[in-house]
């Protein structure tokens, strides 16, 4: 039988802290960097990143809360968020002026006062400043010329880069192991190496390179100083003789760390936290990720556990106030990001279990500590995924599924199976692929040694391929129109119109026409963006111990890291499956409609159309049900995106497609017009990798035998498969090994990813009508969990939507 | 000559099937049953004919469909019903109803209702056909140590079927299971038994003249099959329906107890399955008259009853 130990009492007050802390903006980061930028316009590239974090190193406050025993801070006051202006700051200032920051429905944030009237009177710097501004500048001709309105890609006509790179994972064995004070010095040797030999060729990239690690490296390790002088002015002030000791033992790990190689968990522990941390100060928190923790940590615990230098349970409370400490970490978003990305979420990505490098199981106490901590915290963030292979233990599917019962979503499920196989056929070996970790919300990459941009842009860069769809039986045309907007124009190949189409052969085409296109001006504008990367927002911080940087002298958005990739995701994978699906049966097979007519019902939004568009969704064999002849398309339509996203190449290597749209499938159906599968202007788009909400009517067998219909190993940017159970499903003493069964059969049959949310609807529609009684409700909503009660009605509505296995 | 094609009727294909049998397992639900106990929770499964059935929430009125079916039906079997207020919308939904009198079950109108509020219960399958969708779900029954259920109804009642699909199964290495109320010539259990890995066997109620009077049928044929079963070999998990003022007292629990003792090794586990109204609302789906409603036994008296069981050394669990 699991059991969850009890908290102890000061981890229970801090999580009764979090949970009712009302979020705010702190603008100590923003002000140390806007006057930097404002008073620096001598420095650009790569010492201007540099020297911009070291000043904040220098000069942010060092706050440390009461019972903390992990502390370091991105602002002065709990749970509040910084914020990044260098990336893009319009959407903010709008925002701003718009007075809506504090009030939105989806994570509000207060403002004080006297902070809102700084930010006013200087935000306004960031519109020619900002990384946003330059990326304009760098948009392809064709792109702006040519493609406004498409609707597929995520670029538009300004504003392209509202987020920051973020989705990386550094080496934190290295940060761990040989800490920056070697890392500094290796640096000074190589300058001064270079200085010796001359500054030769292109050394000077080189050169100019170890100079920004050196002074980041610097920085951190005083930074890391400053927090153990305020654990030692604390203990001063202290009277209770067990704290003060602490404070002085955290002194002595904050002096110890980040300059010389962790001794023991607490240093382990306290250096992963505060080296994430400046990652986050330095390229903003957005989907950077932790990477494989329990194998940082499990070889710490153990030694400390046989030296008796640790208890088990102060172990697990360490382990518990680091996780609090990341679950505090806020981001703001702007307003429409918010929805695809509900629930203050920060998505600082944690991977237990897998495999060590020769296959072997790597499982270690920490895993299981891990687990412990998540489930009786019942925290959202940070998020968890579980590397599954043949060799996992009993004990660790166990932990896992009951964990997942009590916290949804917690911890995902991710199959080695496939995973490894796909990062192989972008090139890493076996034995590195191995030693994967999971980014942001799903995305696969070797941690420490790949810079894997799984979001392209740095942000989620999603392309819409029901739009895409649309666009191929529409000449090249989205019919979306808004309201009192232009005429729509053709912004894609002139692939003709549905109704003269006279097979589906020709239909494909024209899909595979658009695919082709709009993958390839996705993949054009990525790269604009990595060109303008390269020099203004370099990342000095994460490079000092990404494998390659340090030995090519190169930064990771040149190119130093390892290995190099660059991700996309697709959105509306279902849609266009059935959509095909439907024009073949409908038009062509059972001929219960024209193309003429098919393509009249679309364009008119289903309006006087009903009755086919009932036959539609009540006869047509639909995506979702097992059925080989409905999901026939499914297959064509995954590999038409697949093969046209993996045939890219940018300046640091290959592209690799992806499908985990998080709620942006939400999102995106605003914005997309009606489509053949029933679906009308406005409604949701289909989630991850599943059919269309509510098609799937077979329960979740047949569920899976439909997804299984493409090859999810050419995804090596990571795929997406939620599943609700309802808990009936899984009582008794043999429930957790039919999940358990029915997910292998999942992985053996080439699935990648599951999720797992053990809920009914009922609860979930009691939960939206009764929130108080809620309030610890997390719930897997896609590529993060969130707290039920704080996303948006539109995304409690789609969870409950998504079909109920069982029963 | 045209060769005759063997066809089952079934009414439902259940993939992830939890609660029949060990592992993961798909259920196939053959339509026709002999008994007629009043718990019965899949009502349609009772007739061995295609039946009308009627989802009043899947109905999306007659103003959205324009009445199709009542136009197509050509009996004057479907008449303007209850409207029901639109979960979404708020409107008012104008629902029909079935003149189960006269209706003859002919489906002209479940044809035209595409969201499928009137359907026809009941289909059929060639062996093919039925094998190869239960195919489809190989890989979770080798995962879970599960496999194929057939249930029914009574699938006995439709032998040569049965007998077809187990044979074909059993080839592809399924584990399979029969799910049965035991009431069957004994010479068609014979024939099956090799085919059949575990039999999910309802024992209801161990005095003939009772089980008669509620359940339509007497229980010496039942009790005599579980015997020879036992005596033969086989493999079974007894289920006990525990229905309220039918067979939950303590005499005939005790009665049940020691037959299952007689059955010796074949008896892997008894399930006593408590009653629940969950089926009640399927009867409003194929006719109008509603069925008598219990209350669902309390889980004190359930652990009563397992601890009188276990008293005679038996496995027993709640299911």
């Amino acid at each position: 039988m699991y059991e969850l130990k009890p908290m102890t009492d000061r981890v229970k007050k801090i999580r009764e802290k979090y949970r009712n802390a009302r979020p705010k903006v702190d603008i100590n980061r923003y002000r140390l960097v806007t006057e930097f930028y404002m008073n620096n316009p001598q420095l650009t590239g790569i010492l201007k990143r540099a020297k911009n974090l070291r000043n904040l190193f220098e000069n942010m406050p060092v706050h440390i809360n009461e019972d903390e025993v992990i502390v370091g801070w991105q602002g002065a006051s709990y749970r509040c968020c910084a914020l990044y202006p260098e990336t893009s700051f319009n959407w903010f200032m709008k925002e701003l002026r718009d007075g809506t920051i504090p009030k939105r429905e989806q994570d509000p944030y207060d403002i004080d006062p006297e902070d809102e009237k700084y930010l006013l009177e200087t935000g306004d710097f960031w519109d020619k400043n900002s990384m946003s501004a330059i990326t304009d500048e760098y948009m392809p001709r064709y792109h702006r010329d040519n493609m406004i309105g498409n609707g597929v890609l995520f670029f538009g006509a300004k504003d392209n880069c509202q987020s920051p790179v973020g989705h990386f994972v550094a080496n934190f064995w290295t940060a761990t192991q040989k800490g920056f004070g070697a890392i500094q010095k290796e640096a000074e040797d190589k300058m001064r190496q270079l200085e010796e030999d001359g500054i030769y060729g292109d050394s000077i990239y080189k050169y100019n390179f170890y100079r920004a690690v050196s002074i980041v490296s610097e920085g951190l390790i005083h930074w890391s100083e400053r927090y153990g002088a305020e654990c030692e002015r604390l203990a001063e002030k202290e009277t209770n003789p067990e704290r003060k000791a602490e404070l002085l033992r955290m002194a002595d790990s904050l002096n110890w760390i980040m300059k010389n190689p962790c001794r023991n968990f607490h240093d382990a522990v306290q250096c992963i936290y505060l080296y994430q941390l400046s990652m986050c100060m330095d390229g903003q928190q957005h989907g950077i990720s932790y990477g494989r923790v329990d194998q940082y940590l499990g070889h710490y615990y153990e030694q400390d556990i046989a030296n008796g230098t640790i208890t088990p349970e102060y172990a697990q409370e360490i382990l518990d106030l680091f996780y609090l400490k990341v679950a505090e970490c806020n981001k703001i978003w702007s307003e429409g990001a918010t929805k695809s990305g509900p629930g203050y979420t920060s998505g600082q990505l944690m991977t237990l279990g897998g495999t060590d490098k020769d296959g072997n199981d790597a499982t270690n106490a920490v895993t299981y500590m891990m687990l412990q901590s998540a489930g009786r915290l019942v925290l959202h963030d940070p998020p968890q995924a579980l590397r599954i292979h043949d060799g996992t233990p009993d004990e660790l599917w166990e932990a896992a599924i009951e964990t997942t019962k009590l916290c949804g979503g917690v911890p995902t499920f991710e199959s080695d199976k496939v995973i490894v196989p796909a990062l192989m056929k972008r090139g890493i070996p076996l034995e590195d692929a191995r030693n994967y970790c999971l980014n942001g919300c799903v995305e696969p990459s070797v941690g420490g040694y790949e810079w894997a941009q799984p979001g392209g842009t740095g942000t989620e860069s999603y392309l819409n391929i029901a739009n895409a769809f649309l666009l191929a039986i529409n000449n090249g045309t989205n019919p979306m129109r808004f309201p009192g907007g232009p005429a729509p124009k053709q912004t894609g190949p002139a692939t003709g119109y549905l109704y003269e189409m006279t097979s589906m052969d020709q239909v494909l085409e024209a899909v595979r026409t658009q695919f082709d296109f709009f993958c390839k001006w996705q993949i054009s504008c990525i790269n604009a963006w990595e060109y303008v990367a390269a020099f203004h927002n370099p990342l000095p911080m994460v490079s000092a111990t990404l494998e390659g940087c340090m030995e090519n002298g190169k930064d990771c958005q040149a190119g130093g890291a390892k290995y190099n990739s660059t991700g996309n995701s697709c959105i509306g994978l279902g849609n266009v499956a059935d959509s095909l699906n439907i024009i073949d049966y409908v038009c062509f097979r059972e001929k219960i409609a024209t193309t003429r007519e098919l393509y009249d019902a679309i364009m008119a939004n289903w309006e006087g159309y009903e009755e086919l568009r009932q036959i539609i969704n009540g006869r047509v064999p639909r995506y979702g049900n097992g059925d080989p002849e409905a999901d026939k398309y499914v297959d064509f339509t995954a590999s038409a995106y697949a093969n046209a996203i993996n045939r890219g190449t940018g300046p640091r290597g290959r592209f690799s497609a992806g499908c985990y749209p998080v709620t942006a499938n939400v999102i995106f159906g605003w914005f997309t017009w009606a489509t053949p599968d029933g679906r009308k202007f406005g409604e949701a788009l289909a989630d991850g990798i599943s059919n269309v909400q509510g098609m799937d009517k077979n329960g979740p067998v047949s569920f899976i035998n439909s997804v299984l219909n493409f090859d999810q190993s050419e995804y090596g940017n990571g795929t997406l498969c939620n599943m609700k159970f309802h808990p009936t499903a899984l009582k008794g003493a043999g429930g957790n090994a039919k999940l358990r069964a029915v997910m292998q059969s999942y992985f053996d049959g080439g699935g990648m990813e599951l999720q797992l949310n053990v809920v009914s609807s009922d609860t979930l529609r009691d939960a939206q009508a009764h929130p108080e009684n809620y309030k610890d409700l997390v719930v897997r909503v896609a590529g993060f969990s969130a707290y039920f009660v704080e996303v948006f009605k539109g995304c409690q509505d789609d969870l409950i939507r998504r079909t109920e296995m069982g029963l | 000559m045209e060769e005759k094609v063997l066809t089952g009727k079934l009414y439902d294909i259940q993939g992830f099937s939890v609660q029949d049998g060990p592992g993961v397992r798909t259920t196939a639900f053959l339509k026709g049953c002999p008994l007629r106990c009043p718990w019965c929770h899949s009502p349609e499964s009772q007739a061995f004919y295609p039946q009308l059935s009627w989802i009043s929430m899947r109905c999306q009125g007659t103003e959205l469909c324009k009445s199709r079916c009542l136009e197509a039906c050509t009996k004057g079997a479907l008449e303007l019903g209850d409207t029901r207020e639109d979960a979404v919308s708020g409107a008012e939904i104008q629902m029909v109803h079935v003149k189960r009198d006269i209706c003859d079950n002919c489906g002209e109108c479940a044809e035209v209702c595409y969201p499928g509020a009137l359907f026809i219960c009941g289909k059929d399958y060639t062996v093919e056909e039925l094998v190869k969708r239960l195919l489809q779900d190989k890989r979770f029954y080798e995962r879970s140590g599960g496999g194929v259920t057939i249930s029914g109804g009574e699938a006995l009642c439709q032998p040569e079927f049965v007998l077809a699909v187990l044979k074909r199964l059993k080839e592809e290495g399924i584990h399979t299971a029969l799910d049965t109320t035991g009431f069957a010539a004994w010479s068609v259990v014979e024939k099956v038994m090799p085919y059949v890995d575990l039999f999910l066997y309802d024992l209801k109620h161990m005095d003939s003249e009772k089980h008669k009077a509620v359940t339509a049928v007497p229980n010496e044929p039942i009790l005599e099959n579980a015997r020879k079963i036992a005596a033969a070999g086989g493999k079974m998990q007894v289920r006990i329906p525990v229905i309220p003022m039918f067979n939950n007292d303590e005499a005939n629990i005790r009665k049940t107890a020691e037959f299952c003792k007689e059955l010796g090794d074949a008896i892997e586990v008894i399930q006593l399955l408590p009653y629940h109204n969950m089926g009640v609302t399927k009867y409003l789906r194929i006719s109008d008259e509603p069925v008598a409603e219990a209350t669902t036994p309390s889980d004190e008296f359930m652990q009563k009853l397992k601890r009188i069981m276990e008293e005679y050394g038996l496995p027993v669990t709640i299911h």
